[in-house]
């Protein structure tokens, strides 16, 4: 079932144009990320989805309600920024119970919503302590039980974990991606970090320029990218120029096999560093560059 | 080998040297004329014949010298006045300034230089006053309309700065995005975080526009005397333990404007 779909979505400033003509669909409890150079529109999106930006083409429906004009306060969407954006003014637990009190539930179960979100996440222990005073991890904690705590109709993050390090970036997703699969949570992972979005994410779209340039899952995406935009972006590729001809894929210095054979012309072969197999030659001297390449490129890109 | 002392606990020596002298130099002519007003005389260096509270009572209004000059209903009507100035600043000031730091609109330039060009001498602005409104700028309302308008500045001033510590549009957003409506945000989320900013503007509104002469004293006419008017009159033609009774009031009652203001600030703003 699709839970958002964003149906030629465009957006523009004045004669900027954010983003264009934009078809993109969330699964219902599934994990979409967005990811692009900074300015390519993922933000845009995010915030159209939120309702905080209104399309200035298209429609934005959930499930199959059309959504495009309705403000964001009724749309029942979690948003998790990069800066946490807790309300200092409250205490963990009622940052957590805020939505749920805006929805009008009674004071007692949001209170028990809220803990069970804090137990849920591992920090019960701080449900009475000032946001300010947590540390950073902490705090994107709490930020998403706040989101979560409305049971949204989709979860919005946007680089949540771009402040924090290394070391707890690495356990924080791995928590955060396997609890939202546990709860079943349909959410939009905005990253620049490609690598977060591989490892976090069911589908990637890849945006470029205000365009989707592909959505996949990561596997598709890394191993049979749709151009050399895509092939550049997610993971590091070596690029090759190309003449495609009846058959074969010519390098220059070397000829192969192509995968498709029902076109010609020029062509860029796409090879991953770990599609690449050196041999131990005992001819190391008459070894020769096409040696390299063990398997054939999985995919040819016509430019 | 004695070690030499390093430049750091130097460096706090000193900083702790001037604050004590500059603080010493501050409050002790204030405590000193506290203590004066309840003095007999002040005629040597330290005033003699304590506890009298003549001067207060003369200031006050209660006796038969102080009748003509004192204060009187005049003092309650004074807090009324700087707590209405107060008030429209927190109304109009505190969206103001929301509306400077969170928007990029046409326009916002010159409201900027609007909100601080009240910025003024009162005397100027009283003169404006009495020209396009002469007969009501020495009213209760003249006065209140007065002193928010002169006093907006420090209130617009400070709690943009508290603004601009604060993420504003993703604070909003987080809120929005929860099912708060706008407005709903603005009261629950946005004004109890800059409430230091909005406190501390009131504070200064408050006390700035009790004390406020020029102004006062170029529109007024007649009705309860204001306070800054009362304190012209016994600072300049009063004996100095009088003055030094209507001072102390001054400071007493701005003391008293700051605890309450600071336990609304506290208590006020709390949200469950």
């Amino acid at each position: 079932m699709v839970a958002v779909e964003l149906d030629g979505v465009g957006k523009t400033y004045g004669d900027e144009v954010a983003v264009e003509a934009l078809d993109l669909t969330v699964a219902d409890g599934e994990i979409l990320g967005v990811v692009g150079p900074s300015g390519c529109g993922k933000t845009t999106t995010l915030r159209t989805i939120a309702g905080f930006e209104t399309p200035t083409a298209g429609r934005v429906r959930f499930a199959d309600e059309d959504v495009t004009h309705v403000p964001p306060e009724r749309r029942n969407v979690g948003l998790v920024f990069q800066s946490y954006a807790l309300f200092d003014n409250m205490s963990v637990l009622a940052n957590v119970a805020f939505g749920p009190k805006m929805q009008g539930v009674e004071k007692a179960e949001r209170r028990d919503r809220a803990m069970e979100l804090l137990e849920l996440l591992d920090i019960a222990e701080l449900a009475d302590r000032a946001p300010e005073t947590l540390s950073g991890g902490q705090q994107q904690r709490v930020g998403l039980a706040r989101a979560l705590a409305i049971e949204p109709n989709i979860l919005l993050l946007d680089e949540p974990m771009t402040g924090l390090d290394a070391k707890l970036k690495d356990r924080l997703r791995r928590e955060i991606g396997s609890l939202l699969d546990e709860l079943g949570v349909t959410a939009l992972y905005v990253t620049h970090d490609q690598e977060e979005a591989m490892a976090m994410c069911d589908r990637i779209a890849v945006l470029n320029d205000g365009r989707l340039e592909q959505v996949g899952t990561p596997r598709e995406i890394y191993e049979s990218p749709a151009n050399e935009f895509v092939a550049g972006f997610v993971g590091s590729a070596n690029l090759l120029d190309a003449q495609l001809d009846d058959g074969t894929v010519d390098l220059g210095f070397a000829r192969l096999d192509a995968v498709a054979d029902d076109t010609s012309g020029d062509a860029t072969v796409v090879v991953r560093p770990d599609d690449i197999v050196t041999l131990l030659s005992r001819h190391r001297t008459d070894a020769r560059a096409f040696e390299a390449f063990q398997a054939p490129p999985r995919e040819e890109a016509s430019s | 080998m004695t070690t030499l002392r390093t430049p750091r606990s130097l460096g706090k020596t000193a900083v702790t040297l001037v604050t004590g002298l500059v603080l010493a130099v501050l409050v002790v002519p204030i405590a000193l004329t506290f203590v004066s007003s309840f003095a007999q005389s002040a005629t040597g260096v330290v005033p003699t014949g304590f506890v009298t509270f003549e001067h207060w009572r003369t200031a006050l209004g209660l006796t038969d010298v102080g009748a003509r000059r004192g204060i009187g209903s005049g003092l309650w009507f004074s807090v009324l006045l700087a707590t209405g100035g107060m008030v429209v600043n927190l109304v109009v000031g505190v969206p103001i300034a929301y509306a400077l730091t969170r928007y990029e609109f046409r326009g916002r330039e010159w409201l900027n230089t609007l909100a601080v060009l009240p910025l003024v001498p009162g005397i100027i602005l009283g003169i404006a006053f009495l020209r396009t409104y002469p007969d009501n700028a020495g009213t209760a309302f003249g006065l209140v309309v007065g002193y928010a308008l002169l006093k907006s500045p420090y209130m617009v001033l400070t709690v943009q700065s508290a603004f601009q510590s604060m993420d504003l549009r993703q604070l909003e957003e987080s809120a929005r995005s929860l099912g708060a409506s706008w407005p709903r945000t603005f009261v629950t989320v946005i004004v109890p975080n800059a409430r230091g900013g909005i406190l501390a503007g009131s504070i200064i509104t408050w006390t700035l526009a009790a004390a406020e002469f020029n102004f006062t004293y170029m529109v007024y006419t007649r009705g309860p005397k204001p306070f800054s008017l009362f304190l012209y009159e016994n600072i300049s033609r009063a004996p100095f333990l009088q003055s030094a009774a209507a001072i102390s009031m001054y400071f007493c009652l701005v003391v008293a404007a700051i605890l309450v203001l600071q336990t609304v600030g506290r208590h006020g703003f709390t949200t469950t």
